[in-house]
């Protein structure tokens, strides 16, 4: 892959990735170190969750500025699991995968995904396609942009903030 | 057990079994909820281990400090989790930018007195007649014709001291006479009720800047030192009428406390132990107390009042939205 | 939310579990605790209890109330701890 690209990505985490597809002002704060608030309940429990349903799997790998939950050899290629709380970031997940697959891809590394939901009992494989990295390429680049700006993207009122950390941030 | 834990006895407080207890010198003792505990208020002598400092800096549990008199005397304020460089560069940023700084410490100031003039308007309506009200409004329209700090303060000083004037009518129990504001020391009941008031105040304050991502020593109406907290002293001035005044209007006018819980010091007033209890007790109802907040369209807590008046202040100091103080309609 | 709990436990584990507990409630008397708890908290309670007990012979049982407001509380004998103080 081009040099140039690389560079650019660079800045760009799961997390990032994660939060262009739900929020853009939440984007634009967790690139500039604003974390929410860490009491806020939904975020607590989806932190134990992590912690503590999956102990037995190894986990945690840090590939360049990406973090994986979980990496297991599945019967033929690498497996990497992202977990979520709830069906409500399945989506979300599903982006995250892609995205930690399309940088394995470029590195030569041939993987599979899964988004795990421990509390549903839910497995969703994940599987690179093209328009999903077509996708992810567009998002990588309006993210650089979206983290340049001088200030927040406006607020704006969306089903999300319901149960966001930054929701008393952002309605103050 | 409540989230803030106001230790009053002498004893020694360790870690135990990967929670904290608390062992009081005469033998009793009590093991503490750590995983529920945000603050600790220590009060009596008590004996801290390094161990348990580091459990508590762990945890995130934050211990305030007071002296003999019950006075604020500092915090171990935990190695701070929630790091932003950016935003510490936007508060110096705002500092040092005197038009700025101005803007803030306007803003604190306009706060305090319009919460003031709710607080005194509410007995007004019940039919105290406290003709100060017009002065202290007139002093409200002239503060945004200052032009330096010390001006801004200054007009915030002469507003006080009309407020404080008010107090004797406010009160009901003639057991409490206030005649002027007197810190160190506090000359009588009222003034000794004010301070420790203040005081918690402060420590409450101090607990929420914690949880956001603002450094507790750059303030804007308090001048900056870097060796002491100001921010907390800041928002402080907001929250005062509408917390620490409305707990001692409510306690004295409810015979919730006597003479008896005063005691002579040093030529100063000061709350005994039982009077402090009665004091913690009903500001901590009234941190409970919640109302009801338009834009987040839910109630919350005078606490998270103080936590949401923060996060104001971070979203103007990234240029978000511009800060405007809580004025309280309640 | 309020949470009481009350176990019974095999003797070899009893320990662990009233050390867990202690961390996140307030010990009243043998075998019961309560307390003031958020969500996430509770669940990280069940967690760390469901790691110590044996289900087929342990048994744990946690009353949760939205509020206290509707509930009383009456005590005969002693009162073994005082619950709920602020004030140490």
């Amino acid at each position: 892959m081009c040099g140039l690209l690389n560079i650019n990505m660079a800045y760009v985490n799961g997390t990032l990735i994660a939060s262009y597809f739900i929020c853009k002002r939440e984007l634009w704060f967790m690139a500039h170190e604003l974390t929410p608030d860490q009491d806020n309940s939904f975020l607590e429990l989806g932190r134990f969750i992590e912690e503590d349903y999956y102990k037995r799997e190894e986990k945690g790998f840090i590939v360049g500025e990406m973090k994986i939950d979980i990496v297991k050899q599945g019967d033929e290629n690498v497996i990497i699991g992202e977990i979520k709380k709830s069906s409500r970031s399945e989506l979300t997940g599903i982006m995250q995968l892609s995205y930690y697959l399309m940088r394995l891809k470029e590195i030569g590394i041939i993987a599979k995904g899964e988004v795990l939901i421990p509390k549903e009992r839910k497995k969703i494989p994940v599987e690179l396609t093209k328009e999903i990295e077509e996708k992810l390429r567009k998002a990588i680049e309006e993210i650089q942009m979206i983290i340049m700006e001088p200030f927040p993207p406006k607020l704006e009122k969306i089903p999300y903030c319901t149960h966001c950390a930054y929701r008393e941030f952002c309605w103050s | 057990m409540s989230e803030n834990i106001y230790i009053f006895s002498n004893g020694e407080l360790k870690r135990k079994q990967n929670t904290i207890y608390f062992e009081v010198k005469d033998g009793n003792h009590k093991y503490l909820p750590v995983e529920n505990i945000r603050e600790i208020h220590l009060f009596g002598e008590v004996i801290l281990n390094k161990d348990a400092l580091e459990f508590l800096s762990q945890k995130e549990i934050i211990l305030h400090f007071y002296n003999y008199y019950g006075y604020y005397v500092g915090s171990f304020y935990p190695r701070e989790h929630y790091n932003s460089g950016y935003i510490l560069l936007k508060q110096v940023e705002h500092y040092l930018d005197f038009e700025k700084r101005r803007y803030l410490a306007l803003k604190f100031v306009e706060g305090a007195i319009s919460n003031i003039i709710t607080v005194l308007s509410y007995y007004r309506r019940k039919g105290i007649n406290l003709e100060s009200l017009d002065k202290i409004n007139a002093l409200y329209q002239n503060l945004f014709y200052q032009n330096t700090i010390e001006e801004i303060m200054a007009i915030e000083g002469k507003v006080r001291e009309i407020y404080y004037s008010e107090f004797n009518k406010i009160i009901e129990n003639k057991e409490f006479i206030m005649d002027k504001r007197s810190k160190k020391p506090p000359e009588n009941q009222i003034n000794a009720l004010i301070s420790f008031g203040n005081s918690l105040l402060y420590s409450y304050i101090l607990s929420e800047i914690y949880k956001t991502h603002l450094d507790p020593r750059i303030g804007y109406l308090h001048a900056t030192n870097f060796r002491r907290f100001t921010l907390n002293l800041d928002i402080a001035e907001i929250f005062k009428p509408i917390i620490v005044d409305r707990v001692i209007f409510y306690i004295t006018n409810k015979n919730m406390l006597s003479s008896r819980d005063f005691e002579e010091k040093l030529n100063g007033i000061y709350l005994k132990e039982s009077g402090r209890k009665i004091f913690i007790s009903k500001i901590e109802e009234k941190l409970r107390t919640t109302v009801f907040y338009k834009k987040l369209g839910k109630n919350v807590s005078y606490r998270r009042l103080i936590r949401m008046e923060l996060y104001k202040l971070e979203k103007h100091l990234i240029g978000d939205e511009k800060y405007y103080p809580l004025i309280s309609e309640w | 939310m309020y949470v009481i709990m009350v176990y019974d436990i095999n003797e070899e584990r009893v320990n662990k579990v009233l050390k867990v507990g202690r961390k996140y409630l307030t010990w009243v008397q043998n075998s019961v605790l309560e307390g003031e708890i958020t969500e996430a908290k509770f669940e990280k309670l069940k967690i760390e209890i469901k790691e110590i007990i044996n289900p087929e012979e342990d048994s744990v049982i946690f009353y949760i109330f939205r509020t206290t407001k509707y509930t009383e509380r009456e005590i005969l004998g002693i009162e073994k701890n005082k619950k709920d103080n602020m004030f140490l």
